[in-house]
């Protein structure tokens, strides 16, 4: 005994009379795991996969600036759980575990510390009095923690399993092997605490509480002779060791290797202005490639590929997927799996003998190729781009851009696209609008409503971009129309372009044609900057993102706002006054649009304005914010039939007569549209209705 | 196989059309031009034709002024080889059916081809004569209204499915003959980059009608061309009740509609 007697001898009756070279041999077994866990990831092929990263020539963002601010982050996310706590049943087991192991981890190496470097080199036995009972209480909580989470997820994985989970076998090999280490660790510290502090008149005898993990896992043993617990401790002691140094091991052929592949990619997430960047096209592509968008696995960026060692196969992207969950062939989990399998079966072909890498030529890959063979034509297209995925990932993976890459070969290299948007193209690229409305009726929803013209009134503090659907469609005429009148009531000092105007090209990217996208893009900024435009105002999430995002790649340079920004701060100023009641509103929801709500964060202003209506009771829809769910017409979706599985708008709308919602508010054209077909599809056009606020707005201001 | 397919490019259908000034023809400029829709059809046939075939080349012929070569590079990134284009703004100007047939017919009298292919009619005038005058002129038999071509394997005939009220007919035809596309004949292809880009280096050999040796006059004249009226705006009936409306309904088709 040391010192204050309060303290345990580290291994006690492991390190007996007739076995000292244990010390030596648990180090030598922990290396020789350490070692095999090297081997595991080079004969499991890592080495070969990051061969194949570095031959991927795909662009790709920075993800190695700010590097203070991408530790910061990093380790924030990480040790902090920001993302994996989203989702909070599988947040807290995760944090149990997760902070548990580091516990107990660092547990050990205090041990370590203190019999092999501080007792031998300064005689001095630091493990004791009060810093021993801080440490007994914390590494049993820990084990305690670890074992609650583990016991979660195995109840989550087995019991109640969601049907977006797709177990194999390393998921219980993993979870049965934490439950075992935790419970031979347990049993080791019981078997121990039995032979020692738990015997009469041990010193120790008084403080066996701050052990009270073991105490409990102490109580089988109560009958026991000292001579047999020590006989099972030590053999119980030996199976704790090989169980452990087994799970080290194992993160080299399993899903575990997100222990370090998932931090480094959080280090390296995307961290532009843009949430959801699809590969840059420099319009000098158009000039000299040869080949546009992707179908080989070579051509995507390092960084996509990477992508694929940081999935653990979590699921949150497929619980969030309004294509799986309307019974498409999408689960973007499995878009990052199938393409892990396609690097994995590619890098046989490409690294040769002697372990060089090289681009292959074609004629020598004869496995299955990325379109049609890893992704399915069907997966590809379903696709809403309502990054959902993007946002649950607790990886910061990209996972829906990869698909527009996709979409960019079959669109521009082979015209393959579903047939009913060659008309879209057609339409964009002779009408400026996918509708195929004639061009010089683009301004005829403004007849007679002193909407000021840009070439009338020359500059203007911000330009109104209408975009295709307030301008053609006539369901959105009327939002158009609503939000002139308010614009003009509050004297605000804007104008809109009228025939000048042209689509914006949100879906022509999202369909992967990058050229039309390209085309109407740069004929827009030719008249924006004609005009000096700094500010714009769009009626449209898609047109906002688009402008804001996609123009600057191209040199269009702007301040653009979505309406409802504008009308919430005419509100909170006082230019614009709501004093009419609207009568009949009931119970509201607002539907977040993806390109307004987790595209660009815009979640309040469409809340404080219908909150500023005072008219009807706004509650929340089951999917709202972050994880709101999409219409089914982002992604070009809106020009597509919707052939596979059910309908998006209908699910929505169905979320919406769960929460007894009367009156679905929106705040996009094209959610506007979808929604509306749902009630009607559903058969509810006599009890709810779908409106866009600024419809409501212009009501409340007695515009109407 | 060889073809030859002529093109013609005309106002968008959805394009605002304006009478000029001497009431004889459209206002051209402010127009959004396209290739006429049925020859769009054509071109295609061509290209799987020629597809289908393993070999050959589709040459497009087309009259009209500068901006006819929109729509001959549009048909060239669909696909087709080499273009002719008489650009002759006097001739084309006043140019009817049979003027027109008569440039494209000495464009392509020398050229080799198994087939030449036009849009039923164009999309603006809809006078549909011009194949026929071409087959005319050339000596070749036409087949208007098309809708399957199967063409046999030494391309010396043809087996065309073509559209009649309420059916349709199959007939035989030798080859080389002037064959005239109708909706339902295939599904044009949209144009790939690749196509794009590639159109913009392919051959256009530009003519005038008088390289061509041709001088006829026009043997029609457009006298006036006047847009439908604008349509009325619809009257609401007004009534108490379903019985009064009913009446109201009914004297107002009577009395001032004329219809009962």
């Amino acid at each position: 005994m040391h010192g204050s007697g309060i303290t345990r001898e580290i291994f006690w009756n492991v390190k007996g009379e007739g076995f000292p070279v244990v010390e030596p041999l648990t180090y030598i077994l922990a290396l020789t795991a350490i070692l095999f866990l090297v081997r595991g990831l080079i004969k499991a092929g890592l080495l070969d996969r990051i061969k194949m990263m570095m031959l991927a020539t795909g662009s790709d963002v920075s993800r190695f600036d700010n590097i203070v601010e991408r530790l910061k982050y990093a380790l924030i996310d990480v040790f902090g759980h920001k993302k994996i706590l989203r989702e909070p049943y599988q947040g807290i087991a995760h944090l149990f575990i997760f902070w548990g192991f580091i516990v107990l981890f660092a547990g050990a190496g205090l041990d370590f510390l203190q019999v092999d470097i501080i007792e031998p080199i300064f005689h001095k036995h630091f493990m004791q009095g009060g810093l021993y009972l801080g440490y007994s209480i914390i590494t049993d909580l820990a084990g305690i923690l670890v074992l609650i989470g583990v016991i979660m997820m195995l109840l989550r994985r087995y019991r109640n399993m969601p049907k977006w989970l797709d177990n194999k076998p390393e998921d219980m090999i993993i979870l049965w092997l934490i439950l075992a280490i935790v419970i031979t660790g347990f049993l080791v510290e019981g078997l121990r605490m039995q032979a020692t502090e738990l015997q009469p008149g041990d010193p120790m005898h008084k403080y066996a509480w701050a052990s009270f993990g073991g105490l409990i896992f102490a109580l089988p043993f109560t009958a026991m002779s000292v001579g047999a617990l020590k006989a099972t401790h030590l053999f119980v002691w030996w199976v704790h060791l090989f169980i452990v140094l087994g799970f080290f091991v194992y993160i080299a052929y399993s899903k575990l290797l997100h222990i370090f592949m998932t931090p480094i990619n959080i280090f390296m997430r995307n961290t532009t202005a843009n949430p959801a960047p699809i590969k840059a096209m420099p319009p000098s592509m158009f000039e000299n490639a040869e080949t546009f968008g992707i179908h080989k696995l070579e051509e995507y960026s390092w960084k996509d590929l990477f992508d694929t060692e940081a999935c653990m196969r979590c699921g949150r992207c497929v619980a969030v997927c309004p294509a799986f969950n309307t019974d498409k062939p999408l689960l973007p989990r499995d878009v990052i799996q199938n393409l892990r399998t396609h690097l994995e079966a590619k890098s046989k072909f490409a690294i040769d003998k002697d372990g060089k890498a090289r681009i292959l030529p074609d004629e020598e890959y004869t496995g299955p190729a990325l379109i049609g063979g890893a992704i399915e034509k069907d997966t590809i297209w379903s696709c809403t781009t309502c990054m959902a995925c993007v946002e649950a990932c607790p990886a910061y993976i990209s996972q829906f851009p990869k698909l527009i890459d996709l979409r960019r070969y079959l669109a521009m290299m082979e015209s393959d696209f579903p047939e009913e948007v060659q008309v879209v193209f057609k339409g964009m690229e002779n009408n400026s609008n996918p509708w195929s409305i004639g061009a010089h009726s683009r301004a005829d929803w403004a007849k007679e409503l002193n909407v000021p013209l840009m070439s009338q009134k020359g500059s203007a503090e911000y330009l109104f971009y209408v975009g295709c659907a307030g301008a053609f469609d006539d369901l959105n005429k009327k939002v158009a129309v609503a939000l002139a009148k308010i614009f003009n009531a509050a004297g605000l000092d804007y104008a809109i372009l009228g025939t000048e105007e042209g689509c914006c090209g949100d879906s022509a990217k999202k369909i992967g044609n990058e050229y039309v996208f390209q085309t109407l893009a740069t004929t827009n900024i030719g008249v924006f900057d004609g005009y000096n435009v700094k500010k714009i105002i769009t009626m449209c999430p898609h047109g906002y993102n688009t402008i804001k995002y996609d123009y600057k790649e191209l040199g269009g340079n702007y301040e653009v706002y979505h309406y409802t920004e504008i009308l919430d701060e005419l509100i909170k100023s006082g230019k614009l006054t709501l004093k009419t009641p609207i009568e009949g509103l009931g119970t509201m929801a607002y539907h977040d649009s993806c390109y307004l709500g987790r595209y660009n964060k815009v979640y309040d202003q469409p809340r404080n304005i219908l909150g500023a209506l005072n008219s009807g009771t706004l509650v929340e829809m089951a999917s709202n914010h972050e994880k709101s769910f999409c219409c089914g017409a982002g992604g070009g979706r809106m020009w597509m039939e919707e052939n596979l599985g059910t309908r998006i708008n209908q699910k929505r709308t169905k979320e919406a007569i769960d929460a007894g919602v009367k009156t679905i508010c929106t705040a996009c054209p094209f959610c506007y549209t979808m929604l509306t077909d749902g009630i009607k599809e559903l058969e509810k056009g006599e009890s709810m209705q779908a409106v866009d606020i600024a419809q409501l707005v212009a009501k409340a201001a007695g515009l109407e | 196989m060889n073809t030859v397919v002529c093109l013609k490019q005309v106002p968008d259908t959805e394009t605002l059309i304006k009478i000029n000034a001497e009431g004889t023809g459209i206002v051209t400029e402010g127009v959004k031009w396209v290739m006429s829709p049925y020859d769009e059809f054509a071109v295609e046939e061509a290209l799987r034709q020629k597809e289908k075939a393993g070999a050959g080349s589709v040459t497009l012929v087309s009259l009209g002024p500068d901006r006819v070569i929109e729509a001959i590079r549009t048909a060239l990134a669909m696909g087709a080889d080499t273009a002719v284009h008489v650009n002759d703004p006097a001739f084309a100007a006043k140019a009817d059916p049979y003027a027109t047939a008569t440039v494209l017919a000495a464009a392509i009298k020398d050229a080799t081809y198994d087939a030449i292919f036009c849009g039923k009619q164009a999309m603006d005038d809809d006078a549909g004569q011009v194949a026929s005058i071409l087959g005319e002129l050339l000596g070749l038999p036409v087949v208007t209204m098309v809708t399957k071509l199967e063409v046999s394997a030494d391309k010396k005939t043809a087996t065309v499915t073509r559209e009649v009220e309420g059916g349709q007919a199959i007939i035989d035809v030798p080859l080389p003959a002037v064959l005239t596309a109708q909706k339902g004949l295939n599904e044009p292809r949209y144009a790939s980059l690749p196509g794009i880009m590639k159109a913009k280096k392919k051959p256009v050999t530009v003519k005038t009608a008088a390289d061509l040796g041709v001088s006829v006059e026009p043997m029609t004249i457009i006298k006036s061309m006047t847009l439908p009226p604008a349509r009325q705006a619809g009257k609401k009936i007004e009534g108490d009740d379903s019985d009064a409306k009913a009446v109201a309904l009914a004297k107002a088709l009577h009395e001032e509609a004329k219809l009962i």
